[in-house]
Protein backbone atom coordinates (compact mmCIF):
# COMPACT_ATOMS: atom_id res chain seq x y z
CA UNK A 1 0.00 0.00 0.00
CA UNK A 2 1.56 3.60 -1.11
CA UNK A 3 0.52 6.52 1.36
CA UNK A 4 -1.72 9.12 -0.11
CA UNK A 5 1.15 11.51 -0.42
CA UNK A 6 3.08 9.24 -2.76
CA UNK A 7 -0.13 8.36 -4.46
CA UNK A 8 -1.13 12.30 -5.20
CA UNK A 9 2.30 12.64 -6.41
CA UNK A 10 2.25 10.12 -8.78
CA UNK A 11 -1.11 11.28 -10.16
CA UNK A 12 0.05 14.83 -10.34
CA UNK A 13 3.58 13.30 -12.12
CA UNK A 14 0.55 11.54 -14.99
CA UNK A 15 -0.81 15.05 -15.30
CA UNK A 16 2.86 16.52 -16.15
CA UNK A 17 3.78 14.32 -18.59
CA UNK A 18 0.41 14.18 -20.23
CA UNK A 19 1.30 18.17 -21.09
CA UNK A 20 2.52 17.74 -24.24
CA UNK A 21 0.11 15.40 -25.79
CA UNK A 22 -2.61 17.95 -24.20
CA UNK A 23 -1.07 21.03 -26.47
CA UNK A 24 -0.94 18.53 -29.29
CA UNK A 25 -4.45 17.08 -28.84
CA UNK A 26 -6.80 20.04 -27.70
CA UNK A 27 -6.78 21.92 -31.50
CA UNK A 28 -7.68 18.62 -33.18
CA UNK A 29 -10.32 18.94 -30.35
CA UNK A 30 -11.65 22.02 -30.92
CA UNK A 31 -11.98 20.80 -34.79
CA UNK A 32 -13.96 18.37 -33.91
CA UNK A 33 -16.00 20.35 -32.17
CA UNK A 34 -16.02 22.68 -34.57
CA UNK A 35 -16.70 20.15 -37.61
CA UNK A 36 -19.88 18.60 -35.46
CA UNK A 37 -21.18 21.89 -35.21
CA UNK A 38 -21.24 22.20 -38.89
CA UNK A 39 -22.35 18.92 -39.75
CA UNK A 40 -26.23 17.59 -40.25
CA UNK A 41 -26.50 15.96 -36.86
CA UNK A 42 -27.48 17.11 -33.42
CA UNK A 43 -24.31 19.12 -31.94
CA UNK A 44 -24.77 17.01 -28.67
CA UNK A 45 -24.52 14.20 -30.83
CA UNK A 46 -20.71 15.17 -31.98
CA UNK A 47 -19.89 16.31 -28.41
CA UNK A 48 -20.83 12.38 -27.57
CA UNK A 49 -18.42 11.00 -29.59
CA UNK A 50 -16.33 11.95 -27.59
CA UNK A 51 -17.17 10.19 -24.46
CA UNK A 52 -18.51 7.45 -26.36
CA UNK A 53 -15.94 6.92 -29.17
CA UNK A 54 -13.22 8.94 -27.41
CA UNK A 55 -10.38 8.23 -30.53
CA UNK A 56 -10.23 11.16 -32.63
CA UNK A 57 -9.92 9.44 -35.89
CA UNK A 58 -13.09 7.27 -35.36
CA UNK A 59 -14.67 10.30 -34.31
CA UNK A 60 -14.04 12.48 -37.19
CA UNK A 61 -15.24 9.16 -39.48
CA UNK A 62 -18.17 9.02 -37.20
CA UNK A 63 -19.12 12.86 -37.47
CA UNK A 64 -18.33 13.23 -41.37
CA UNK A 65 -20.04 9.96 -42.08
CA UNK A 66 -22.70 10.23 -40.35
CA UNK A 67 -23.03 14.36 -41.95
CA UNK A 68 -22.71 12.29 -45.79
CA UNK A 69 -25.50 10.01 -44.85
CA UNK A 70 -23.62 6.37 -45.06
CA UNK A 71 -25.08 3.73 -44.13
CA UNK A 72 -25.17 3.25 -40.56
CA UNK A 73 -23.60 -0.48 -39.95
CA UNK A 74 -20.89 1.11 -42.42
CA UNK A 75 -20.09 3.48 -39.70
CA UNK A 76 -19.76 1.08 -37.09
CA UNK A 77 -17.84 -1.00 -38.87
CA UNK A 78 -15.00 1.89 -40.46
CA UNK A 79 -15.03 3.22 -36.35
CA UNK A 80 -14.28 -0.54 -35.18
CA UNK A 81 -11.98 -0.96 -37.59
CA UNK A 82 -9.87 2.29 -37.20
CA UNK A 83 -10.07 1.75 -33.44
CA UNK A 84 -8.49 -2.10 -34.27
CA UNK A 85 -4.94 -0.71 -32.47
CA UNK A 86 -7.06 -0.61 -29.16
CA UNK A 87 -6.64 -4.69 -29.06
CA UNK A 88 -3.06 -4.21 -29.63
CA UNK A 89 -2.82 -1.67 -26.70
CA UNK A 90 -5.19 -3.87 -25.00
CA UNK A 91 -2.95 -6.56 -24.92
CA UNK A 92 -0.05 -4.81 -23.51
CA UNK A 93 -1.41 -3.02 -20.64
CA UNK A 94 -3.17 -6.69 -19.98
CA UNK A 95 -0.07 -8.02 -17.88
CA UNK A 96 0.44 -4.67 -15.96
CA UNK A 97 -3.59 -4.62 -15.21
CA UNK A 98 -3.31 -8.11 -14.12
CA UNK A 99 -5.07 -8.79 -10.44
CA UNK A 100 -6.80 -5.48 -10.47
CA UNK A 101 -10.24 -5.03 -9.36
CA UNK A 102 -12.87 -5.01 -11.96
CA UNK A 103 -13.70 -1.61 -11.40
CA UNK A 104 -10.12 -0.45 -11.90
CA UNK A 105 -9.46 -2.66 -15.14
CA UNK A 106 -13.40 -1.40 -16.76
CA UNK A 107 -12.16 2.25 -15.96
CA UNK A 108 -8.54 2.47 -17.32
CA UNK A 109 -9.57 0.52 -20.40
CA UNK A 110 -12.21 3.03 -21.07
CA UNK A 111 -9.38 5.43 -20.98
CA UNK A 112 -7.31 3.71 -22.85
CA UNK A 113 -5.91 5.48 -26.11
CA UNK A 114 -2.94 6.66 -28.16
CA UNK A 115 -1.57 9.09 -25.40
CA UNK A 116 -3.02 7.51 -22.35
CA UNK A 117 -1.20 4.15 -23.54
CA UNK A 118 2.27 6.44 -23.90
CA UNK A 119 2.84 7.81 -21.01
CA UNK A 120 1.10 5.29 -18.80
CA UNK A 121 3.79 2.40 -20.20
CA UNK A 122 6.21 4.07 -19.71
CA UNK A 123 5.88 4.83 -16.14
CA UNK A 124 4.57 1.11 -15.86
CA UNK A 125 7.81 -0.39 -17.16
CA UNK A 126 10.00 1.85 -15.10
CA UNK A 127 7.89 1.87 -11.44
CA UNK A 128 9.23 0.31 -8.71
CA UNK A 129 5.52 -0.43 -6.99
CA UNK A 130 2.65 -0.90 -10.25
CA UNK A 131 0.49 1.02 -7.60
CA UNK A 132 2.75 4.16 -8.28
CA UNK A 133 1.80 3.35 -11.97
CA UNK A 134 -1.77 2.95 -11.28
CA UNK A 135 -1.88 6.24 -10.11
CA UNK A 136 0.67 8.30 -12.61
CA UNK A 137 -1.31 6.13 -15.65
CA UNK A 138 -4.88 7.69 -13.90
CA UNK A 139 -3.36 10.92 -13.97
CA UNK A 140 -2.24 11.74 -17.35
CA UNK A 141 -5.28 9.82 -18.21
CA UNK A 142 -7.99 11.40 -16.79
CA UNK A 143 -6.43 15.00 -17.91
CA UNK A 144 -6.51 13.66 -21.30
CA UNK A 145 -9.93 12.96 -21.08
CA UNK A 146 -11.27 16.57 -19.07
CA UNK A 147 -9.20 18.26 -21.83
CA UNK A 148 -10.09 16.29 -25.12
CA UNK A 149 -14.14 16.70 -24.01
CA UNK A 150 -13.64 20.56 -22.76
CA UNK A 151 -12.03 21.17 -26.14
CA UNK A 152 -15.02 19.37 -28.35
CA UNK A 153 -17.14 21.21 -26.41
CA UNK A 154 -15.89 24.88 -27.06
CA UNK A 155 -15.41 23.70 -30.44
CA UNK A 156 -19.28 22.82 -30.89
CA UNK A 157 -20.41 25.90 -28.32
CA UNK A 158 -17.75 28.85 -30.01
CA UNK A 159 -15.79 27.12 -32.74
CA UNK A 160 -12.84 28.57 -31.66
CA UNK A 161 -9.57 28.00 -33.37
CA UNK A 162 -5.95 27.88 -32.59
CA UNK A 163 -3.41 29.91 -35.05
CA UNK A 164 -2.68 27.34 -37.49
CA UNK A 165 0.92 28.96 -37.63
CA UNK A 166 2.01 27.17 -34.52
CA UNK A 167 1.41 23.62 -35.41
CA UNK A 168 0.49 22.77 -31.87
CA UNK A 169 -0.35 19.26 -33.82
CA UNK A 170 3.64 18.29 -34.42
CA UNK A 171 4.10 18.89 -31.04
CA UNK A 172 2.74 14.87 -30.79
CA UNK A 173 5.58 13.25 -33.18
CA UNK A 174 8.12 15.69 -31.54
CA UNK A 175 6.84 14.18 -28.38
CA UNK A 176 7.03 10.76 -29.50
CA UNK A 177 10.64 10.97 -31.33
CA UNK A 178 11.81 11.88 -27.56
CA UNK A 179 9.83 8.31 -26.18
CA UNK A 180 11.45 6.51 -29.05
CA UNK A 181 15.50 7.44 -29.65
CA UNK A 182 16.48 7.00 -26.03
CA UNK A 183 15.06 3.67 -25.89
CA UNK A 184 16.48 2.17 -29.42
CA UNK A 185 19.71 1.92 -27.68
CA UNK A 186 18.62 -2.03 -27.43
CA UNK A 187 19.42 -3.60 -30.58
CA UNK A 188 15.83 -5.48 -30.30
CA UNK A 189 13.81 -2.03 -29.61
CA UNK A 190 15.95 -0.36 -32.28
CA UNK A 191 15.01 -3.14 -35.06
CA UNK A 192 11.41 -3.34 -34.30
CA UNK A 193 10.87 0.82 -34.19
CA UNK A 194 12.73 1.15 -37.69
CA UNK A 195 10.66 -1.46 -39.04
CA UNK A 196 7.52 -0.21 -37.86
CA UNK A 197 8.74 3.19 -38.89
CA UNK A 198 8.96 1.91 -42.37
CA UNK A 199 6.14 0.05 -42.74
CA UNK A 200 3.98 2.96 -41.43
CA UNK A 201 5.73 5.17 -44.44
CA UNK A 202 5.43 2.53 -46.88
CA UNK A 203 1.28 2.15 -45.82
CA UNK A 204 0.63 5.79 -45.62
CA UNK A 205 -2.22 5.43 -48.08
CA UNK A 206 -4.16 2.81 -46.45
CA UNK A 207 -7.36 3.94 -45.41
CA UNK A 208 -8.73 3.63 -41.60
CA UNK A 209 -5.21 3.87 -39.64
CA UNK A 210 -4.90 0.35 -40.70
CA UNK A 211 -0.70 1.25 -41.88
CA UNK A 212 -0.88 1.49 -38.15
CA UNK A 213 -1.71 -1.39 -37.46
CA UNK A 214 0.51 -3.43 -39.99
CA UNK A 215 3.09 -1.03 -38.85
CA UNK A 216 2.93 -2.34 -35.22
CA UNK A 217 2.73 -5.87 -36.24
CA UNK A 218 5.27 -5.49 -38.23
CA UNK A 219 7.89 -3.89 -35.69
CA UNK A 220 6.85 -6.49 -33.06
CA UNK A 221 7.50 -9.50 -35.67
CA UNK A 222 11.24 -8.39 -36.22
CA UNK A 223 11.59 -7.20 -33.33
CA UNK A 224 10.79 -10.79 -31.57
CA UNK A 225 12.63 -12.43 -34.25
CA UNK A 226 16.16 -10.08 -33.29
CA UNK A 227 15.67 -11.56 -29.85
CA UNK A 228 14.96 -15.10 -31.03
CA UNK A 229 18.19 -14.71 -33.14
CA UNK A 230 20.46 -13.07 -30.42
CA UNK A 231 19.17 -15.17 -27.28
CA UNK A 232 22.27 -17.51 -26.51
CA UNK A 233 21.60 -20.86 -27.11
CA UNK A 234 19.92 -23.29 -24.88
CA UNK A 235 22.18 -25.70 -23.02
CA UNK A 236 19.31 -28.47 -23.97
CA UNK A 237 20.72 -27.40 -28.02
CA UNK A 238 24.00 -27.72 -27.42
CA UNK A 239 25.31 -30.34 -24.44
CA UNK B 1 -30.78 3.63 -36.91
CA UNK B 2 -30.32 7.64 -36.47
CA UNK B 3 -27.16 9.36 -35.68
CA UNK B 4 -27.31 8.82 -31.64
CA UNK B 5 -27.83 4.84 -32.03
CA UNK B 6 -24.97 4.64 -34.69
CA UNK B 7 -22.72 6.73 -32.29
CA UNK B 8 -23.73 4.66 -28.79
CA UNK B 9 -23.32 1.19 -31.12
CA UNK B 10 -19.69 2.82 -32.53
CA UNK B 11 -19.11 3.87 -28.99
CA UNK B 12 -19.88 0.66 -27.91
CA UNK B 13 -17.54 -1.64 -30.08
CA UNK B 14 -14.75 0.89 -29.24
CA UNK B 15 -14.77 -0.12 -25.62
CA UNK B 16 -15.19 -3.86 -26.25
CA UNK B 17 -11.63 -3.63 -28.03
CA UNK B 18 -10.43 -1.42 -24.94
CA UNK B 19 -11.27 -4.24 -22.58
CA UNK B 20 -10.45 -7.07 -24.98
CA UNK B 21 -7.82 -8.32 -23.76
CA UNK B 22 -7.76 -6.42 -20.35
CA UNK B 23 -10.61 -8.76 -19.64
CA UNK B 24 -9.09 -12.10 -19.78
CA UNK B 25 -5.85 -10.99 -18.18
CA UNK B 26 -6.89 -13.11 -15.08
CA UNK B 27 -7.69 -16.43 -16.75
CA UNK B 28 -5.01 -16.38 -19.38
CA UNK B 29 -1.59 -16.20 -18.21
CA UNK B 30 0.58 -15.63 -21.60
CA UNK B 31 3.98 -17.34 -22.40
CA UNK B 32 7.02 -15.37 -21.61
CA UNK B 33 8.02 -15.06 -25.41
CA UNK B 34 4.06 -13.35 -26.04
CA UNK B 35 4.97 -11.23 -22.73
CA UNK B 36 8.18 -10.28 -24.07
CA UNK B 37 6.22 -9.49 -27.73
CA UNK B 38 3.67 -7.61 -25.75
CA UNK B 39 6.88 -5.09 -24.51
CA UNK B 40 7.40 -4.03 -28.33
CA UNK B 41 4.18 -3.01 -29.24
CA UNK B 42 4.91 0.53 -27.18
CA UNK B 43 8.26 1.33 -29.00
CA UNK B 44 6.70 -0.32 -32.93
CA UNK B 45 3.62 2.13 -31.83
CA UNK B 46 5.33 5.11 -31.53
CA UNK B 47 7.32 4.71 -34.05
CA UNK B 48 4.70 4.03 -36.31
CA UNK B 49 2.45 7.09 -35.13
CA UNK B 50 5.01 9.33 -35.67
CA UNK B 51 6.28 8.44 -38.78
CA UNK B 52 2.70 8.89 -39.69
CA UNK B 53 2.30 12.16 -38.43
CA UNK B 54 5.84 13.39 -39.69
CA UNK B 55 4.94 12.28 -43.40
CA UNK B 56 1.97 13.62 -42.86
CA UNK B 57 3.02 16.91 -42.27
CA UNK B 58 5.06 16.55 -45.06
CA UNK B 59 2.88 15.90 -47.90
CA UNK B 60 0.84 19.03 -46.99
CA UNK B 61 2.69 21.30 -48.98
CA UNK B 62 4.76 20.99 -51.73
CA UNK B 63 8.79 19.78 -52.18
CA UNK B 64 9.52 23.08 -50.64
CA UNK B 65 7.65 23.33 -47.32
CA UNK B 66 8.21 19.17 -47.08
CA UNK B 67 11.28 19.63 -46.04
CA UNK B 68 10.30 21.84 -42.55
CA UNK B 69 9.01 18.93 -40.99
CA UNK B 70 11.47 16.62 -42.41
CA UNK B 71 14.31 18.92 -40.90
CA UNK B 72 12.54 19.45 -37.33
CA UNK B 73 12.17 15.37 -37.09
CA UNK B 74 15.69 15.54 -37.77
CA UNK B 75 16.78 18.10 -35.51
CA UNK B 76 14.50 16.57 -32.92
CA UNK B 77 16.12 13.25 -33.15
CA UNK B 78 19.73 14.61 -32.53
CA UNK B 79 18.68 16.75 -30.15
CA UNK B 80 17.44 13.81 -27.69
CA UNK B 81 20.16 11.67 -29.13
CA UNK B 82 22.83 14.44 -27.79
CA UNK B 83 20.96 15.09 -24.49
CA UNK B 84 19.09 12.39 -23.45
CA UNK B 85 15.83 14.23 -22.78
CA UNK B 86 12.92 13.41 -24.16
CA UNK B 87 12.02 16.90 -23.81
CA UNK B 88 15.02 18.47 -26.11
CA UNK B 89 12.84 17.29 -28.94
CA UNK B 90 10.08 19.16 -28.56
CA UNK B 91 12.06 22.02 -27.43
CA UNK B 92 14.63 21.93 -30.26
CA UNK B 93 11.92 20.49 -32.93
CA UNK B 94 9.28 22.86 -32.52
CA UNK B 95 11.24 26.37 -33.53
CA UNK B 96 13.01 24.18 -36.19
CA UNK B 97 9.53 23.74 -37.96
CA UNK B 98 8.33 27.11 -37.24
CA UNK B 99 11.33 28.93 -38.96
CA UNK B 100 11.54 26.61 -41.75
CA UNK B 101 8.02 26.89 -42.33
CA UNK B 102 8.49 31.04 -42.05
CA UNK B 103 11.19 30.56 -44.83
CA UNK B 104 9.82 28.07 -47.54
CA UNK B 105 6.48 29.80 -47.51
CA UNK B 106 7.71 33.42 -47.87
Amino acid sequence: MISYTAYRREFGAGMRAMTPWLVGVAPFGLVIGVSAAQADIPALAGWLTGPLIYAGSAQVATIEMLDAGVAPLTVIVTVLVINVRLILYSAAMAAYWRGTPLWWRLLAGYLLIDPSFVVGIDRYAHAPDRRRAHAHYLGGAVVLWVTWLTAIAVGVTAGARVPAWLHLEFLIPLYLIGQIVPKSRQAVVRRAVLVAGAVALLCLGAPMHLGVVAAIVAGVAAGSLTRANSAPPSQDAHP
Amino acid sequence: MNAWAVIVAAGLGSYLLRVSMIGAADRFRPPARLDDAAGLVAPSAFAALAVSDIAGAALDGGALQASAPLTAAAVAVLAVARTGSAYAGMLAGLPTLWILTALTSA
